[in-house]
């Protein structure tokens, strides 16, 4: 990443006793379209809303393009937000939501004009911009309110949920478009989102967050492939999760003793993890091998899940826990219910996490 | 939504009591008040001509438009409509400058303490309007509450003459209706969406210029409903110019309430009534119809 446009030092944010955001600290590059997932409640919003300046940080600064924002009121900041309720003026028509900010900062008329033209044009709202926001359907509000904060160039685009009031095919239409729109403006972007696959969607790097603290951050590779902990595991997408009773380190991988089942298993051992200690071993489901006779944790079909493109099987192993396996829909070999199998995977599909 | 088109036979049926009740108490007394003014005057009870004679064999209408004529041929009249309208005018005003900061910081405030404030805003309507302006008199008058209290701060050396003005009027008026201008400016601000501020701010507004941008339009409505609710009742307010007012605070309650019980003449009372009532529904009815195409 190259030098970082957007600092996040050490930010808190707590409301009496409760502690909504607590000592992030997150570098944002220029260009870059960040996210920030989590579930609800996770103070992924309040950091967005202490970026913006809605909220004043209990401790930490924020930096912008080299300089302190932490004490400056929100219309001070070169930033703009894009909110979850869109929030357009009810009274005023598209195109005068649209210039608010323009007129505001005094713009000679003229060039209110371009700029106006120009967004309506990239977001195609040409032809409402005289309606009202009570005569717009959902997803030509997203693109107003969209609108509204663009047309004002800021250095950073905040926003906040932009896609969770659209119904399912408009969602995917409209994070290309986002995606577009961000490579075609060399814009920052941060997005706020609880939903996983909308992060993965459109971001060069995600910060997970969980109870106000940030878990690990990265791009959607890093974080998928080789997630910190056993909750960014889970949260991103689906693994089978195995307590490890003894592991050591083998050729750059680990050999691995799970508790409750014979033989080894090999495992990635990330940077910086040790062999001591309580370990659990992590592997998603598509990377799992189901094999009727061979070497692997041993288990009985007990669930087959047909969803055309794929088959999902539910395995019950020995110590009842169940493991999930994916496989795609290759038309050859399939297996039945009831039928004993093993399930195996490659070294590197595995890996080792610490917590 | 429940429009009369989706409406069922027996949701119909609700809405007979309310215009019953509103046929019998407002729309037949105004007829009444109608008949009354196009009848003449006679000396006796009552002291009007029937509308209406039937001779056993013939229905006689008689129709006398001559006391509407009178009304506004004499001065008097037009005097007294005219300064009804500018003291209402001015009072809504008045009242609006006092009530939308109230109304405002009152929607400003957290949960326990904006239902107190509302109450207290409320709170005079428990006892009687005549007690309280009677206590207005009290304290305005020469040797009242105020005289007394800006004569021992030795403020002034003399009483200043308050009550029986015009001031005392607007005082009287003001106090009277703040409730019906707070009330709806509350319920209107109340409700303003915090979002819309945030993103006004967030768009290079100041808090200052943020209110003026969208607060303020937004709640247009609200100030809308508010005037009306203080304007229309102090076009026709008689106790208070009665009471807190002198000889130069000619409104036309007054005069309706001089004509009907000084000079008993009916007729021009009713009259004077029934231009007092075109008066205020004409306009009232183009602004409604002005403002209802204005939301679509």
């Amino acid at each position: 990443m190259q030098k970082p446009f957007l600092t996040v030092d050490g930010l808190s944010k707590a409301y009496g006793n409760f502690i909504a955001v607590s000592g992030v600290s997150l570098d944002v590059g220029r260009g870059e379209f960040f996210s920030l997932l989590g579930p609800s409640g996770c103070g992924k919003s309040t950091l967005l809303r202490m970026i913006a300046g809605f909220e004043n940080p209990t401790a930490g600064s924020v930096l912008l393009d080299g300089a302190d924002v932490t004490a400056l009121p929100p219309e001070k900041r070169p930033t703009n937000m894009m909110f979850q309720s869109y929030a357009l003026f009810p009274h005023l028509s598209v195109a005068k939501n649209i210039i608010f900010g323009l007129v505001q900062e005094r713009l000679p008329k003229a060039e209110i004009a371009v700029r106006l033209s120009d967004v309506a044009e990239k977001l195609q709202l040409g032809t409402l911009l005289e309606r009202k926001p009570s005569q717009l359907s959902g997803g030509q509000r997203q693109r107003a309110a969209l609108a509204r904060a663009l047309v004002k160039r800021p250095k950073v685009l905040l926003l906040d949920e932009p896609l969770g009031a659209l119904d399912k095919n408009l969602r995917a239409e409209t994070q290309d478009e986002l995606v577009r729109l961000q490579k075609e403006l060399g814009l920052t972007f941060i997005i706020v989102t609880h939903d996983q696959q909308e992060a993965m969607t459109v971001s060069s790097r995600i910060a997970i967050m969980q109870a106000g603290r940030v878990l690990q951050v990265g791009s959607p590779e890093t974080v998928y492939e080789a997630p910190t902990s056993r909750y960014i595991a889970k949260f991103l997408g689906e693994a089978n999760i195995f307590e490890v009773a003894s592991a050591i380190s083998d050729q750059g991988l680990a050999s691995v003793v799970l508790t409750g089942f014979e033989g080894r298993y090999r495992a990635r051992l990330p940077a910086g993890t040790s062999t001591v200690g309580p370990l659990w071993l992590s592997v998603r489901p598509e990377r799992v091998e189901l094999v009727r006779n061979g070497e692997g944790v041993p288990g009985i079909v007990e669930d087959i899940t047909y969803t055309g493109a794929q088959r999902r099987y539910r395995l019950r192993l020995a110590t009842n826990a169940t493991l999930d396996a994916v496989k795609v829909n290759s038309g050859g070999e399939d297996f039945q219910i009831g039928e004993a199998v093993a399930a195996g995977w490659a070294g590197e599909a595995a890996h080792l996490l610490a917590e | 939504m429940v429009t009369p088109k989706t409406m069922g036979q027996n949701q119909r049926l609700l809405i007979i009591p309310p215009f019953l009740w509103l046929g019998v108490m407002f729309l037949l007394p105004t007829l009444l008040v109608l008949a009354i003014a196009l009848s003449s005057t006679r000396v006796g009870m009552p002291p009007y001509e029937p509308l209406f004679t039937w001779d056993g064999a013939m229905l006689s209408i008689k129709l006398n438009f001559e006391n509407l004529q009178f009304v506004f041929r004499d001065g008097l009249y037009a005097h007294a409509y005219l300064n009804s309208l500018k003291v209402a005018a001015i009072a809504t005003l008045l009242t609006l400058l006092i009530a939308y900061p109230l109304a405002y910081g009152i929607s400003c405030c957290k949960h326990p303490w904006r239902s107190l404030l509302v109450f207290l805003v409320i709170v005079p309507f428990w006892s009687s309007l005549l007690i309280r302006v009677y206590a207005w008199m009290a304290i305005l008058s020469n040797d009242g509450l105020l005289n007394s209290l800006l004569l021992a701060s030795g403020l002034i050396d003399r009483p200043l003459q308050i009550l029986n003005t015009q001031t005392a009027v607007y005082i009287g008026i003001v106090y009277s209706y703040l409730p019906f201008m707070v009330l709806p400016l509350y319920s209107n601000l109340a409700d303003r969406d915090q979002s819309l501020l945030e993103a006004a701010r967030d768009l290079g507004c100041s808090r200052l210029s943020s209110f003026w941008r969208i607060t303020f339009p937004l709640s247009l409505s609200g100030i809308v409903a508010g005037c009306a609710l203080v304007f229309i009742p102090v076009v026709g307010e008689f106790v208070v110019p009665d009471l807190l007012g002198g000889a130069d605070t000619q409104m036309i309650g007054r005069t309706i309430w001089v004509e009907f019980f000084n000079n008993r003449d009916w007729p021009v009372a009713a009259s004077v009534t029934v231009l007092l009532v075109l008066l205020l529904v004409i306009p009232i009815t183009l602004l409604q119809s002005r403002l209802s195409k204005m939301r679509v």
